[in-house]
């Protein structure tokens, strides 16, 4: 109805009768325009007055209701009004739907914690304020890493690559550990997930001491029993008819003693913290010498080469590089049948060092790549038990190239051979120095 | 003097080099944080080569103190900062010394601690020293948390608790001295253990100290010859003021 034009004509209808009773009522006293100008002041106070009140309405003067008055500006009211209560109704259902997702977050059982772009915190949930020591409220604004300050949680906020999680402990409560991960989303928010992990942590605990520890004690009844056999071996006085057994007795055990060696080996890297160590590694020279413990052990048949186009040597650990090096050639030889060829190469260039070793043997199908050091992962079974061999050796492998901040890269086509290639950073490697 | 009002500046990025101080100083204080914890866990748990990667590792806290050092000197230099600006990077510079001070106390635990592993564990007098560490380290934890919030009234919360880590450290000297005099064996090991808790005694000292640097950068004033009581009525009537 407002609005429309007949209201309008109507307005103007009501205007010009007014204004016509104003002259009429004027020419009854002879001053017919100020008739009309008594009509057109009264018709303006009254419209300025409503204004006035309209005003101070939106004003929000308190005591002050919606004024019911009469003509455009009654109207206008009613209009405001309207648009007041449907903002309104809008503002609480927008209340509402956060209330929810405030009340589904607090429900989720892990730790929430929003970020913006410069890691500030937007909100978080109870669970988070519990296992990060948040304060609610007061703490919406700080930077994350300035409350949670575990050095590497905040290696792994700078570092910017969150596809995998990180662990931390707790910072007072030694038996708490948190796995924390970073989602990023939106316009460079993120979201931290932090989940209490500590038990899951106590069981890993548990296991690695359990291996360890069982590892150890199996050690020395093998001893004795291998000791006992190379003795019965060497005894004449035995039944002719037995040496094939006790020969097949000397390798199943000397089998045992492999493979927990390997597992001491797996459990003792595994129980090491942290990077390992700097010292300076001769490469060259080592692939010299574990060139000549091959040859003493494999076919006569098999070419060993060394590729050295480098003499950088490797900043780490001599024991665990020396083991990698060994398992790798181990595994070389034993899948390489005899006539064929096994080559070490040793490079380096801006990725940093790079060692492969690379044979003419079996091959590996690509089913079995991913698997490959995966512990005691066999890609066949019968052939590796006549072998021999614990199934750790890649494992191991892995495990130190992790500890040295590298990583291994395994190509191989079935029936021509293959080659596995331990990659270092750059910040392993030490320019070589000319040895005389 | 007013609050600090780190907020207001004519150059954003001012703001940010500001910002970076003090996240800088905070990466600091959760590896001394760290370094705590793995000392006293080094300790308890016999676990020497835990205690030889901690007091390896304080030359880290050492690089750090360094460096904030010379980013503190390159604001005071370039942006000649006034009022609560000024007071927060002299308060930074001072905690910075006190959080490698802590430090190096972190070592010298983590090295009596290396040595210790080879002994046997006593159940009962460890007991002590990890009260006494969990305090402490409580202490700095809640103090870092203060810096991080500007919050005045937890720093003076956590000044108080000194009083506790002094009346434990008291506590576990005299047990020690006792031990001692019962039977001569025990002396080497007592000793030890003293230099441990008088090595945790001094943290909570460090940490009382920048409390009370946290105070001044705040509230501008200086605390650090006052009773906690007198500063805590002021802190309130500040607060109840504003």
């Amino acid at each position: 109805m407002t609005g429309s034009k007949w209201w309008w004509t109507w307005l103007a209808a009501r205007v010009v009768i007014a204004l016509a009773a104003g002259f009429l009522l004027g020419l009854l006293f002879g001053y017919p325009y100020t008739g009309i100008t008594i009509v057109l002041s009264a018709l303006l106070v009254r419209e300025l007055w409503a204004l006035r009140r309209v005003q101070r309405w939106l004003q929000g003067v308190p005591g002050v209701e919606a004024p019911e008055v009469g003509g455009v500006w009654g109207d206008v009211v009613s209009l405001i009004a309207n648009l007041q209560r449907r903002k309104q109704y809008h503002k609480q259902r927008l209340l509402r739907l956060l209330r929810e997702l405030r009340r589904a977050t607090a429900a989720i059982p892990d730790g929430v914690v929003a970020l913006n772009s410069q890691a500030e915190i937007l909100w978080f949930n109870r669970t988070a304020a519990r296992l990060l020591h948040l304060r609610a409220r007061t703490d919406v604004g700080l930077r994350i890493e300035n409350l949670v300050r575990q050095p590497e949680f905040i290696r792994y906020l700078r570092a910017g690559d969150y596809a995998q999680a990180v662990v931390v402990g707790a910072a007072l409560d030694a038996d708490l550990y948190l796995h924390m991960q970073l989602v990023p989303y939106g316009d460079g928010q993120s979201l931290l997930l932090v989940r209490d992990v500590s038990r899951q942590q106590r069981l890993e605990a548990m296991r690695k001491d359990f291996v360890a520890n069982a590892s150890h004690e199996l050690r020395s009844p093998l001893t004795v029993i291998a000791g006992y056999l190379e003795t019965l071996a060497q005894d004449r006085s035995i039944d002719p008819s037995l040496q094939a057994p006790l020969a097949e007795m000397r390798r199943q055990s000397s089998r045992m003693t492999g493979i927990i060696e390997d597992l001491l080996s797996l459990s003792k890297l595994e129980a090491s913290h942290g990077a390992a160590d700097r010292e300076a590694i001769n490469v060259v020279a080592m692939m010299t010498q574990l060139r000549r413990d091959l040859l003493a052990r494999i076919d006569p048949g098999t070419v060993v080469q060394i590729a050295a186009q480098s003499t950088d040597r490797l900043l780490g650990d001599e024991t665990q590089v020396h083991s990698a090096f060994a398992n790798l050639l181990d595994n070389a030889a034993k899948y390489t049948a005899a006539g064929g060829s096994i080559v070490m190469r040793w490079w380096a260039d801006r990725d940093g060092g790079h060692f492969a070793v690379e044979d003419t043997g079996i091959g590996i199908a690509p089913e079995h790549l991913p698997r490959l050091t995966e512990r005691f992962y066999r890609v066949d079974p019968g052939r590796s038990r006549a072998t021999g061999g614990s199934g750790l050796g890649l494992a191991i492998v892995k495990h130190v190239l992790q500890r040295h901040g590298g990583t291994l890269e395994i190509a191989s086509v079935e029936g021509h051979g293959s080659t596995f290639t331990c990659h270092f950073p750059p910040d392993r490697l030490v320019t070589g120095v000319a040895t005389a | 003097m007013e609050a600090a009002d780190l907020s207001h500046h004519t150059s954003r990025r001012f703001n940010e080099d500001l910002e970076r101080v003090r996240s800088k100083v905070l990466a600091m204080g959760g590896l001394v944080e760290e370094q705590l914890a793995g000392a006293l866990n080094a300790l308890i748990e016999g676990d020497s080569k835990l205690g030889q990667a901690v007091a390896r590792n304080d030359h880290t806290v050492n690089g750090m103190e360094v460096s904030i050092d010379e980013e503190c000197s390159r604001i005071l230099a370039t942006r000649a900062p006034a009022a609560g600006d000024l007071r927060m990077i002299v308060a930074t510079i001072k905690t910075i010394t006190d959080l490698e001070r802590i430090g190096d106390e972190c070592e010298k635990i983590a090295h009596i601690a290396a040595r210790l592993a080879n002994d046997e564990r006593p159940a009962d007098r460890y007991r002590a020293v990890k009260h006494l560490g969990r305090i402490t380290q409580t202490m700095v934890r809640d103090m870092l948390d203060a810096f991080a919030r500007l919050d005045a009234q937890l720093a003076v919360t956590t000044a108080r608790n000194d009083r506790r880590v002094d009346e434990e450290y008291e506590a576990i000297h005299r047990q020690c001295i006792t031990f001692m005099m019962e039977d001569p064996r025990t002396i080497r090991r007592a000793l030890d253990i003293m230099w441990v808790v008088r090595a945790l005694e001094r943290v909570g000292d460090h940490a009382k100290n920048v409390c009370e640097y946290i105070i001044y950068m705040v509230h501008g004033k200086d605390v650090r010859h006052t009773s906690l009581e007198r500063v805590e009525q002021e802190i309130k009537s500040r607060n109840a003021q504003s």
